[in-house]
């Protein structure tokens, strides 16, 4: 096997995880994405999704991730994202609750496009929420 | 001269006074080393933003090549008539002139722009009970659209009980609010008062202007109020009897390394591949690094808050002590002429006898 990818999810608030995996799933705004060691330089901004390290140091880990960036380097991936949460952390109840809320954003949003994008936004967060909880 | 029993009780009610101001000091104390913690690990994010939009910048072409006009409208300066100050206050008194300062560095900066309209954001309680008493609140339809101004000055926005649990979450609904608010040219300006905190003893009230951006990763401040050589003596003082160091963590190599990588986020010198357009990164990254400059203001005007409380606490703790030992010396010289009065008394009967 050839080496490992040096992974680093960032928040705000801290750094999330700092570890090594052989492949990194990364939930692109465009589609979902893999990296492995050796990867072409690549800088792309994220959407709500799921990130899996795979082969990391204790088997596969997952987190639930929106708005943010990643940086792909041929040794290295560091994602940062605003938010960031394990999937048996994903509180059901908060993200139906959002997903009410950007459902009521759309219906109000009138002839808006920002306001579209918006309430777009908040829907697929709260579904990738709803999504991986509980998912390993 | 007072008697015994009211020194004692006068003793007794101080001594218990300097007990609530001690715990008040240690638990002071333990949350600024929190917020310090805290301040720290949110370093590299910060670090990491900015100079990914510092590589990003280089290569996603800002003005339009052909008609030179500017694509991010955070970048646009416009005449300055309306400005937003954000004013980052405690929640909580007992912090000694720390909101008090606050305060006089947001009124003074309202003064010397008393030609234009100034909308205050209030984040914490003191900064917004002071500003609504004196300017009044700016009233909004059912609709959400804003009535006719009351004056020149007017509270637009109050954000009390961010601070107490500070979550990135709510300090983006604030940054957003001022990005679409400047998007939408309702300001021509964003300004940010609170106070910096580097350390117990390197910290200072400062204005910031964050909208617009003129440069990126230069801080704009136009005004710095420091700590005086008197309160940084008092605040050090304070801190080595609460045990908290007067250099946070971040001298420490691991911490310097990451900083130093964080800096070279983005920013090798090859050429990436850019899912989307350089460009449209660069306007999704721009609002982000509003939010992330105002986290970064709050969770060092937090520590700043606590530090001061801190201080605070500790001279009113040593105050006390200073009175309990007046009282008692006091007390006992009452007690003493009591006794040698009482002596005279039975020693001048005796002799009568």
């Amino acid at each position: 096997m050839a080496t490992k990818l040096k992974v680093r999810l960032v928040t705000p608030e801290r750094i999330l995880v700092d570890t090594e995996a052989d492949a990194v799933e990364i939930p692109g705004k465009t589609g979902y994405l893999e990296a492995l060691y050796g990867h072409a330089p690549l800088l792309t901004e994220i959407g709500a999704g799921m990130v899996r390290l795979h082969g990391a140091e204790s088997g596969e880990e997952s987190y639930m991730i929106a708005r943010g960036f990643a940086e792909v380097l041929p040794e290295r991936v560091t994602i940062l994202a605003e938010e960031a949460e394990k999937p048996e952390e994903i509180d059901v109840m908060k993200a139906q609750e959002q997903l009410q809320h950007g459902e009521a954003l759309w219906n109000k949003a009138g002839d808006d496009p920002a306001k579209y994008t918006e309430a777009n936004e908040v829907m697929a967060e709260a579904n990738a929420k709803i999504e991986g909880a509980g998912k390993k | 001269m007072a008697n015994v029993l009211d020194l004692r009780r006068r003793i007794r009610s101080v001594r218990n006074t300097r007990q609530i101001t001690k715990a008040m000091k240690m638990v002071s104390a333990a949350k600024l080393r929190r917020a310090q913690e805290r301040a720290v690990s949110a370093r590299p994010y910060a670090a990491m933003l900015a100079s990914v939009l510092e590589s990003l910048k280089r290569r996603a072409e800002i003005y339009d090549p052909e008609t030179g006009e500017c694509r991010s409208p955070l970048l646009l300066t416009r005449p300055e008539q309306r400005i937003l100050l954000v004013v980052v206050s405690g929640d909580k008194g007992f912090a000694g002139a720390f909101n008090t300062n606050i305060i006089k560095a947001a009124t003074n900066f309202i003064q010397e722009n008393d030609r234009k309209e100034i909308d205050v954001e209030a984040i914490g309680r003191k900064g917004r009970d002071f500003f609504r008493r004196r300017f009044g609140a700016a009233q909004f339809g059912q609709d959400g659209t804003r009535g006719a101004r009351g004056g020149a000055i007017e509270v637009t926005g109050e954000h009390t009980g961010v601070l107490e649990k500070l979550s990135y979450e709510r300090v983006r609904e604030v940054a957003m609010k001022i990005v679409h608010r400047y998007e939408h040219e309702e300001i021509d300006a964003a300004y940010l008062v609170y106070n910096e905190f580097k350390s117990v003893i390197q910290q200072r009230v400062v204005v910031e202007r964050v909208l617009p951006i003129l440069q990126l990763g230069a801080r704009q401040i136009t005004e710095a109020h420091e700590l005086t050589t008197e309160e940084r003596e008092r605040a050090a003082e304070a801190a080595l009897s609460a045990g908290v160091s007067l250099f946070p963590k971040e001298a420490e190599a691991a911490e310097k390394q990451l900083e130093n990588e964080a800096k070279n986020f983005g920013t090798a010198e090859v050429d990436y591949i850019y899912e989307q357009p350089a460009a449209e990164i660069f306007a999704d990254v721009l609002p982000r690094y509003i939010t992330s400059q105002l986290y970064h203001a709050t969770l060092e005007s937090v520590a700043a808050e606590h530090a001061a409380r801190m201080t605070a606490m500790d001279s009113a703790t040593n105050n006390a002590s200073d009175m309990i030992d007046s009282l008692t010396l006091t007390m006992n010289r009452v007690r003493q002429a009591a006794i040698t009065k009482e002596i005279i008394e039975i020693v001048s009967g005796a002799a009568a006898i």
